[in-house]
């Protein structure tokens, strides 16, 4: 699968699926931060 | 987020906010492939009730510290989400929470700004990440140009479009 048709077929998931995708984007955003592998907390919005 | 949607409905239905909708990077996400972000923000029509000309997000923060809620800086985290409230502002934000859309999240209704505002918002916020947000939902095709234009010009925008194009968009 291409790049393109990933993008696609990501965004075409349900928003509760895809919530859960940016839940577990960010448990690992913060356990990289906690490691101290990057100094900042990643920034919202 | 099932956890922060229900307290946040809670609040609405008790009257401490009035409607209100996501945006931002969540909002995106809606229409988007999902993109990591720290927080949600939820933009939010404060009741008029309120004595004074400013008005306070004390009422929201009073309901849900009692509930469990830690106020960490400009967040306060509900469940596992840090929630940035942002009181609407402007007749852009006001008419995003008239039109946004119904959806649900693990069964809890909740609602989405349209894709066009938050394009809209993200242009007039203009800080990189807004404009590598706006130009995905131009790529995907998930935006009706001519709504967003009727959007901008209602809103004064399209003096931010023409620059956006002019960098992103033209060869």
């Amino acid at each position: 699968m291409d790049k393109q048709e990933w993008r696609k077929r990501m965004a075409s998931l349900s928003f509760s699926q895809k919530i859960r995708i940016l839940e577990k984007l960010r448990e690992r955003s913060l356990a990289i931060t906690a490691s101290g592998l990057r100094k900042n907390r990643p920034k919202g919005r | 987020m099932k956890v922060t949607l229900e307290l946040i409905n809670q609040m609405q239905s008790q009257g401490v906010i009035g409607r209100y909708a996501i945006g931002g990077a969540v909002g995106a996400t809606f229409y988007l492939e999902p993109a990591a972000t720290f927080d949600v923000d939820i933009f939010v029509i404060l009741p008029t009730t309120q004595s004074g000309p400013l008005l306070s997000l004390s009422p929201i923060y009073e309901f849900l510290t009692a509930r469990g809620g830690r106020v960490e800086g400009e967040h306060i985290t509900i469940g596992s989400w840090p929630v940035q409230f942002l009181p609407a502002s402007d007749d852009l934000e006001k008419e995003a929470l008239e039109q946004a859309v119904p959806t649900e999240v693990d069964g809890v209704r909740t609602w989405v700004m349209t894709a066009e505002h938050l394009v809209a918002i993200a242009l007039r916020t203009g800080r990189p990440k807004d404009h590598a947000r706006v130009l995905q939902f131009l790529e995907t095709a998930a935006v009706d140009r001519k709504q967003l234009e009727s959007i901008l010009i209602r809103h004064g925008l399209l003096p931010q479009w023409e620059r956006f194009q002019e960098k992103y968009l033209e060869k």
